[in-house]
């Protein structure tokens, strides 16, 4: 590393932050799993941020670029649809669509959780009891059928149309995914919370005359944060499989192709009766690759966060 | 520097200049638990003057921390205070709400942790940690709080640079330097020093009573420390008090309770504690352990374990008697007898 700890006068804070991530960054790719997840990932991302610089814009039943159902050639490397739309086109261009939403929709989960982790573990007492309660209910409630109640109901609140130049169906899978799955990371953080809770700082914080809020936000909520990480790793990969399994049974955007509506067109199709596997393969194992790589990178900071389990195997 | 010059601090608005700082009347704090009432602290008495440092002695689960965090109130969620008066300055402030209580917490009264790790937040910038309780109390702009923070490093021997690093990055030395910079932050009338060089080696020990001793003297603070080290309450402190049991057994000036001291207890406390001039190989133990605090004796607490105890002190608790300065709970001296008691 460059940056050697020791020198007289220390750092920014932002040049000392940026070195810590880089070698952790760097710790985490030297190991085999973490490098593999990470470089899916990374490949990933950059279809994701811009598709049509690798396949040109995305094409739809009026731009259609082959005949229906080719298989896979030289000018159609992964085959065509039945509206003769480019497989290898509409996968890139799904790309985008499933890692925008299991991005914003870890997000979404991530800021329920923590917040309401930390509010009740924080606070505890009766308010605790009640978030914990509600938090079981979400727990134990299958997330699946859950969101597939929720979704017609978000989608009719919101209506159609654009937000920010994206279409609102996209943020129905979002906010669905988001009110389905935040509960087991409310009650990892909780108990992170009480215990960080019980250090000695944060009754010197309350005697220093700390309103709750601020405590929260100062002393706990960095505390916390490595968890959040962590945690943030697993909500990925369950929120694009989530949101397949969402867009696979129709409640997706139809005119932005996710990996799962590309899934649930070939089924509609019978693409599988049909022989026309280059339909349906590739989206297929794009899903797995990433929900791979997510849960290769979840092992690999396991192994580096916590070296005692390691050894324990 | 301004914090070298005498203290010219805004008083509270109730406080009667002409009042003593600090006295502590009958306090009484009970901790409630599910098998019964803990008294932890029955009934303590003491006074504190300006510039005075008071050392309270005493073994494990005396009452000594919760009679200095009962002053301010910052207790477990299960103990009360029940009975008694805390007047600073003249104003009482047992009967105050939480919210008025945060005028006095920090800004007249502070607290040196015992633990400097646990009492830093170890993902916070320790300059930072110096500066919240400047911003949050006096309402001081943040840029201004880290420059008096950085102020105040240097002035417990830390250099301002060292500010910008993380409580694990300085020694258990530095770090209770830097909580004793938090406890100074805003100019505060008592530091409640709580077992404050207990997890350090004796040479750092010895630096941090000098410093303790040092801003003392520079910024006219008035100090109790909690300690069962009687050795540092012999070096720092003008007056000790000896707790037994969630009360005062002796309570005196240092000199004269150390070389003369008249109750039971302090004798025994005293006899415990190695000296370097005697040839006595063996430390004298006192027998027993102390008692349930949730069904204490009646009358003296010290009477089932004293070697002294006469049939009265298990019935009557033994009323303060005075020596001049010093004040003993004792039936060796029978009340109203100046000097008069037996000396044993």
């Amino acid at each position: 590393m460059s940056v050697t700890p020791a020198t007289a006068r220390p750092p920014g804070v932002w040049a000392l932050r940026f070195a810590s991530m880089t070698s952790f960054l760097g710790r985490l790719i030297r190991r085999p799993e973490g490098f593999v997840g990470v470089a899916i990932i990374v490949f990933f991302a950059v279809l994701a941020i811009a598709p049509a610089l690798f396949v040109g814009p995305l094409e739809t039943v009026t731009s259609a670029s082959g005949k229906r159902l080719e298989p896979p050639s030289s000018t159609h490397l992964l085959g065509t649809d039945n509206l003769g739309r480019d497989v290898l086109n509409l996968t890139v261009h799904g790309a985008r669509i499933s890692m925008l939403i299991g991005f914003l929709a870890t997000i979404v989960t991530l800021v329920i959780g923590a917040v309401l982790g930390i509010v009740s573990g924080f606070v505890g007492g009766r308010t605790d009891t009640v978030i914990m309660r509600i938090t079981d209910f979400f727990l134990v409630l299958p997330t699946f059928v859950l969101a597939l109640i929720i979704a017609p109901i978000v989608l009719d609140i919101i209506g159609t149309g654009e937000i920010l130049g994206i279409r609102t169906t996209l943020f129905v899978i979002v906010i669905v995914i988001g009110i389905t799955s935040w509960a087991t990371t409310a009650r990892i953080i909780r108990s992170q919370t009480m215990s960080v809770k019980e250090r000695a700082f944060i009754d010197r914080a309350r005697v220093i005359g700390s309103g709750p809020w601020r405590m929260m936000r100062v002393h706990i909520l960095p505390n916390v944060t490595g968890l959040i990480v962590a945690n943030a790793v697993l909500i990925f990969a369950g929120a694009i499989l989530t949101e397949t399994t969402l867009a696979f049974i129709g409640l997706g955007d139809p005119f932005a192709p996710s990996w799962g509506q590309i899934l649930g067109a070939s089924q509609d199709a019978g693409a599988p009766g049909l022989g026309a596997w280059w339909w349906y393969v590739p989206p297929g194992i794009c899903i797995v690759l990433v929900v791979l790589a997510f849960t290769l990178i979840g092992g690999a900071l396991d192994d580096l966060l916590n070296p005692k389990a390691r050894r324990r195997r | 520097m301004t914090v070298a010059t005498p203290r010219q601090r805004t008083l509270p608005k109730q406080a009667d200049p002409t009042a003593p700082l600090l006295v502590v009347e009958d306090l009484k704090t009970y901790f409630t638990l599910d098998s019964g009432t803990v008294k932890a602290v029955d009934g303590v008495s003491f006074r504190l003057d300006h510039g005075e440092a008071l050392g309270i002695a005493g073994e494990s689960g005396c009452g000594k921390t919760t009679t200095a965090l009962s002053l301010v109130r910052i207790l477990p969620s299960n103990a009360n205070i029940v009975g008694g008066s805390v007047r600073l300055m003249g104003i009482d402030l047992v009967p105050k709400s939480e919210k008025a209580l945060r005028r006095y917490r920090w800004r007249e009264i502070s607290i040196v942790f015992q633990g400097a790790m646990n009492a830093l937040n170890p993902v916070q910038r320790v300059r930072d940690q110096i500066a919240e309780p400047i911003e949050e109390r006096l309402g001081v702009s943040v840029a201004d709080a880290r420059k008096r923070a950085g102020e105040l490093l240097e002035l417990v021997g830390i250099p301002k640079a060292r500010g910008a690093g993380y409580p694990h990055e300085l020694s258990g030395g530095m770090r209770q330097r830097a909580m004793i910079a938090m406890a100074l932050a805003c100019d505060p009338a008592i530091v409640i020093g709580d077992e404050p060089t207990t997890a350090l080696d004796v040479m750092v020990q010895a630096q941090i009573l000098k410093l303790l001793e040092d801003l003392r003297a520079k910024l006219g603070l008035s100090l109790i420390l909690i300690t069962h080290d009687l050795s540092v309450i012999a070096e720092t402190c003008d007056r000790v008090m000896v707790m037994y049991a969630g009360r005062v057994a002796e309570e005196g000036p240092v000199s004269e309770v150390f070389t003369r001291p008249r109750h039971p207890y302090t004798q025994k406390l005293l006899a415990a504690f190695p000296n370097i001039h005697a040839d006595r190989r063996t430390l004298e133990v006192i027998p027993g352990s102390p008692p349930d605090l949730r069904d204490p004796p009646p009358g003296c607490r010290f009477a089932p374990r004293c070697a002294f105890a006469m049939d009265v002190c298990s019935v009557e608790v033994p009323p303060d008697v005075n020596f001049g300065n010093v004040r003993v709970a004792c039936h060796l001296f029978p009340a109203g007898g100046e000097g008069g008691g037996v000396v044993p």
